[in-house]
């Protein structure tokens, strides 16, 4: 069953892929390319996020600092050694996800209010971190001069294009990962410690265990859309990893659908697009944003994709 | 029947609209169009508002003149939030879909170098950034970028001219017990620590007792204020700006902060003066924009119609955005062309006459970056003009000592 | 770190005096704010994120009733009443409709009204940073106790809101009101089914929060820059305070806001580039030794 269900998967990612790989040769449109360009990070933030939030029902507040480490570590070891685009990636990955093993050490064990406000209160010490040290990160200037050798098996990642296209590549596999992990039987364990812990412990399930796990899972994925968001900026800002970025992607998840899988990507292309879009027309994009905001909280009262599964029920999960 | 002449309006309207979309296209191509980005929203909204406001009434000004090479010029204003990888995305999105030729960088601190990077990454269009006060953008030349430039004050230029101001003042009034209050950033501390490394070349016996680091947009200074009066030191050092330095005054003078030591601040400007209401005198500050320095009939003729027609007083971003399209003016007109490579071959070197040249002319160096702008050191007094005895900065002197200090960053 | 000037400090009473009287400044008119958050918590269990904006609207409302009456004491009355008001409002029309929500569903909602209301400052009062001026009043030296500096302005901040901790005390133990309050804390569904109009008694508990916060602004705008988006930080640290104190403890509130207090008066002395960082650690110190908070439940 699971392998149908795998294979469906992979072959929805595939055709997405060639679809999203094939409209540049159609028509060039800059800012669509930067649109997917930004949407491929912000995507495997917000999806790499709802494991916590939707799946385990872990309400983190802190996730954008392994945004951020992410971003930091691509950066800076692509400035500071010679070491080649790929390698540096998936370092970069490597050290968030022991990072967010750390943390998680420290926080999964607290109940859900407490573990909201010190992955927090983690974030706010690791942004002020960041600031203070200037030597090594930039400080609030951030990480500057560019980013150096941005080539990836002859592509030229300078380039729009190339970018675009790697970025879709990755995001495309990135999230068909974290689909597998959702679909599996890890992931079934954590949507059972969601809904009942006790039933889970008495089923044998070591909450803490499976939680940590998550949450390290769920900072690594967090950490390659901060190398997406690296690539973006040629660099890296503290910005990346201050708590309203964190609000992005809780928002991303909500507006989207917090039990669809596929919810937290719609939710970034709604707020993205949201973004490009109002700020071509007006400077009070604060008071568009709440009020579309407060529009879908309060009229549709849960994510778009939520909704519309509710409303066309029949399709299965 | 109806169907038909439905198909045919259709078709005939279409083909009306085909004919017609050259000339309509071609009647917006003529507008030059400007991209400017700034931070609109948010506690420094003043800056991207104030330096809107500067463009705008350039804007008015080089269309009346008959514009850039025949052509009107449209400014296309983005808020990026301060936010860098949105300033980076606005920036992309004014050049490659927008079609902005030009590109006025109005950002401050990290969004600039964001900036930066897609001019870089670019590579055809020119660019000029207006705010950013720090000097690595333009004088390390590993972040200096060929058709990017600066027109702005620099925070090593303003250290010099303080510390040569200072240091002489301190003298006179034998101040030589120090303390330094300011916010906790890279601004903040680089910039105190190039006052200080060169107030203690021209008055090597100062000595700072203590030192306070409240943080930038911090709502309360009580604790840094009586930490302050405690240590009694006989001067104060401050580079809090904006809003912090009208609360840290207004906090400071229910302590009676002002009447135990000497405060010295380069940031001094309208808007922290129409905040306070109780401007203390005495307080030792530069001057960012202000009306009656140069002492020129141009620069207060500039000032005036400025707040005639925005009902507040300029700012220093206000007249760094209105000498960044004098520079745009004169270098297009010098290489004839819109062409990045053009025009970074014509600001080079480039000397233009201005109400805010300290001499009445503003010079762009080859690293990029203007020098020759009005800085005078005064005192403050709590009616018009705000700033009394000013006197201009020596820029002989700021060259000299910027250049020994690029040595020492290695950027030379 | 600076640990002889701490230590200086700690053994001049000048210094013990002011930095205290600084520190009790802070701390008050944050555990003002904080009071607010914990109250709506504990008897709605709602994280009011827009408690920040009642902040930033109770000092704008006082700074433009002060230009209209010259009188500080009105000033201050109307942003309190006005936040009162709008507190009422905010509850009755937007945060009732997502009681039962996930609290994420409620963030949002929170924060989109601190959008909404960033912008609507910013198209009133203007960007500019605004500041109310000391009233004439209180422009008069500060006071030397023990050798330490006093502002009479101070002295009186800190009078008033040490009056309103007693009344809140006094009143949420004492009175039929503050009786019902706390019943409605442990279980709402009681106190409705006794009769109780949990709907109005809802709507006041926000009423008197989003007060509390409006008269913190106001009281703060003498000597605070006003500006659209101030309510940031405050809330990051009304929240801070609750954290430490115990969500829904008024009690937890005040002893923490003044602990936060003294933590800046006397850190910015031992510790001046390092002050933020021991408050956040004092809070993952909290969290992980005792989550529930100096004076919470655990529940």
């Amino acid at each position: 069953m699971r392998g149908h269900a795998a294979l469906r998967d992979a072959v929805i990612a595939a055709i997405a892929l060639v679809v999203v790989l094939a409209i540049p040769f159609l028509h060039r449109s800059p800012a669509f390319e930067d649109f997917i360009i930004r949407l491929s990070a912000m995507a495997l933030f917000a999806t790499s996020l709802n494991l916590l939030v939707g799946n385990t029902g872990m309400v983190s507040f802190g996730h954008g600092m392994f945004y951020g480490l992410g971003a930091y570590v691509f950066a800076l070891t692509m400035q500071m050694t010679e070491l080649s685009l790929p390698v540096v990636a998936i370092f970069a990955v490597l050290v968030t996800a022991v990072g967010a093993l750390c943390v998680g050490a420290i926080c999964v064990r607290l109940s859900t209010d407490y573990f909201a406000f010190i992955t927090l209160a983690v974030q706010m010490l690791f942004f002020s971190v960041i600031i203070s040290w200037q030597s090594f990160t930039g400080g609030d200037q951030g990480l500057r001069g560019g980013i150096p050798r941005r080539e990836i098996f002859g592509f030229e990642l300078a380039s729009q294009l190339h970018l675009y296209q790697f970025c879709a590549v990755v995001a495309v596999l990135g999230l068909l990962a974290l689909r597998h992990i959702s679909a599996s039987p890890f992931g079934q364990t954590l949507r059972m410690i969601r809904d009942n812990e006790t039933r889970a412990s008495f089923l044998g399930v070591v909450l803490w265990r499976a939680r940590l796990w998550a949450f390290t899972i769920a900072g690594a994925f967090a950490g390659l859309g901060g190398v997406l968001a690296a690539l973006f900026v040629s660099g890296a800002y503290p910005e990346l990893a201050d708590w309203p970025n964190s609000g992005q992607a809780i928002f991303a998840v909500m507006l989207g659908g917090i039990d669809s899988f596929l919810g937290p990507v719609l939710g970034a292309m709604i707020l993205l697009a949201l973004n490009d879009v109002v700020t071509r027309f007006t400077e009070y994009h604060g008071l568009v944003l709440g009020l579309v905001i407060l529009a879908f909280a309060l009229g549709l009262r849960r994510g778009v994709l939520d909704f519309l599964r509710l409303a066309w029920p029949g399709r299965s999960r | 029947m109806s169907g038909l002449v439905t198909r045919r309006t259709i078709l005939a309207g279409g083909t009306a609209s085909l004919l017609a979309a050259p000339w309509v296209a071609r009647a917006q191509a003529n507008t030059l169009k400007i991209g400017m980005q700034s931070i609109m929203s948010g506690p420094i909204a003043l800056l991207g508002t104030s330096s809107r406001n500067g463009l705008m009434m350039e804007q008015d000004r080089i269309n009346a003149a008959g514009g850039f090479l025949g052509r009107p010029i449209e400014f296309v204003i983005r808020d990026s939030k301060g936010q860098p990888q949105e300033a980076a995305r606005v920036a992309r999105e004014l050049v490659n879909s927008t079609g902005c030729e030009l590109l006025i960088d109005a950002e401050a601190s990290s969004a600039s170098f964001a900036v930066q990077e897609v001019v870089r990454d670019l590579g055809n269009i020119a660019c000029i950034h207006t705010n950013s006060e720090t000097s690595s953008l333009t004088a390390d030349p590993k972040i200096r970028a060929p058709t990017a430039f600066r027109v702005a004050r620099q925070g090593v230029h303003d250290a010099v001219a303080g510390s040569i101001h200072l240091a002489a003042y301190a003298d006179a009034k034998k101040l030589n017990k120090w303390a330094t209050c300011s916010p906790d950033y890279a601004y903040g501390r680089d910039t105190t620590a190039q006052y200080l490394q060169f107030f203690k070349q021209f008055k090597p016996d100062v000595e700072v007792i203590t030192d306070a680091w409240p943080k930038l947009g911090q709502p309360d200074f009580t604790e840094v204020i009586t930490k302050l009066i405690q240590a009694k030191p006989q001067a104060l050092f401050t580079l809090l700006y904006a809003g912090d330095l009208s609360a840290f005054v207004n906090q400071g003078n229910v302590y009676a902060l002002f009447s135990q030591m000497t405060v010295a601040t380069p940031n001094v400007d309208y808007p922290v003066l129409a905040a306070i209401k109780n401007l203390p005198a005495g307080i030792q500050s530069a001057t960012r924009y202000l009306e009656t320095f140069p002492d020129t009939p141009a620069n207060k003729e500039w000032g005036q119609a400025y707040l005639k027609r925005w009902n507040e007083r300029p700012t220093n971003w206000s007249w760094q955005n209105t000498v960044a399209m004098q520079f745009y003016e004169a270098a297009i007109k010098k290489a004839n062309s819109l062409d990045a490579k053009a025009l970074a071959a014509a600001l080079t070197g480039m000397k233009i006459n201005t109400p805010f040249g300290v001499d009445g002319t503003i010079t762009m160096r080859e690293d990029h970056t203007t020098i020759g702008y009005a800085i005078g050191w005064g005192q403050t007094t709590p009616k018009e003009p705000f700033i009394v005895d000013v006197k201009a900065a020596d820029w002989g002197k700021i060259i000299e000592l910027e250049t020994e200090w690029k040595k020492q960053q290695k950027y030379i | 770190m600076d640990l002889d000037a701490l230590g200086a400090c700690l053994t001049t009473s000048a210094c013990v005096v002011t930095q205290t009287t600084s520190g009790l400044i802070v701390g008050m008119l944050l555990f003002l704010v904080a009071a607010g958050v914990t109250l709506i918590f504990g008897v709605l269990k709602i994280v009011n994120f827009a408690h920040g904006t009642f902040y930033m609207l109770g000092g704008y409302v006082a700074y433009t009733a002060i230009g209209i009456t010259d009188s500080y004491a009105f000033a201050v009355l109307s942003g309190a009443l006005a936040m009162a008001l709008f507190g009422a409002l905010f509850e009755r029309v937007l945060i009732s409709r997502v009681y039962g929500s996930n609290v994420l569903m409620q963030l949002l909602v929170c924060y989109a009204v601190v959008l909404i209301f960033d912008d609507l400052v910013k198209i009133v009062w203007g960007p500019e940073f605004h500041a109310m001026g000391m009233p004439a009043a209180f422009q008069v030296p500060p006071l030397f106790i023990a050798g330490g500096v006093v502002p009479p302005f101070y002295a009186v901040l800190i009078g008033i809101a040490a009056l309103i901790a007693i009344v809140l005390g006094v009143g949420l133990s004492m009175t039929r009101l503050g009786k019902t309050v706390r019943a409605a804390a442990l279980n709402p569904q009681m106190v409705s089914a006794l009769g109780v109009n949990t709907t109005a008694l809802f709507a006041i508990v926000f009423a008197v929060g989003g007060g509390l916060a409006g008269l913190a602004g106001a009281l703060a705008a003498p000597v605070r820059s006003l500006s659209p988006g101030m309510g940031f930080s405050i809330l990051i640290e009304s929240f801070i305070v609750t954290v430490i104190g115990g969500m829904g403890s008024i009690a937890g509130a005040l002893v923490s806001a003044l602990l936060i207090g003294m933590v800046r008066g006397f850190g910015t002395i031992g510790f001046p580039k390092f002050t933020d960082g021991l408050i956040y650690i004092l809070m993952i110190a909290i969290l992980l030794l005792r989550p529930q908070g100096l004076f919470g439940r655990r529940s």
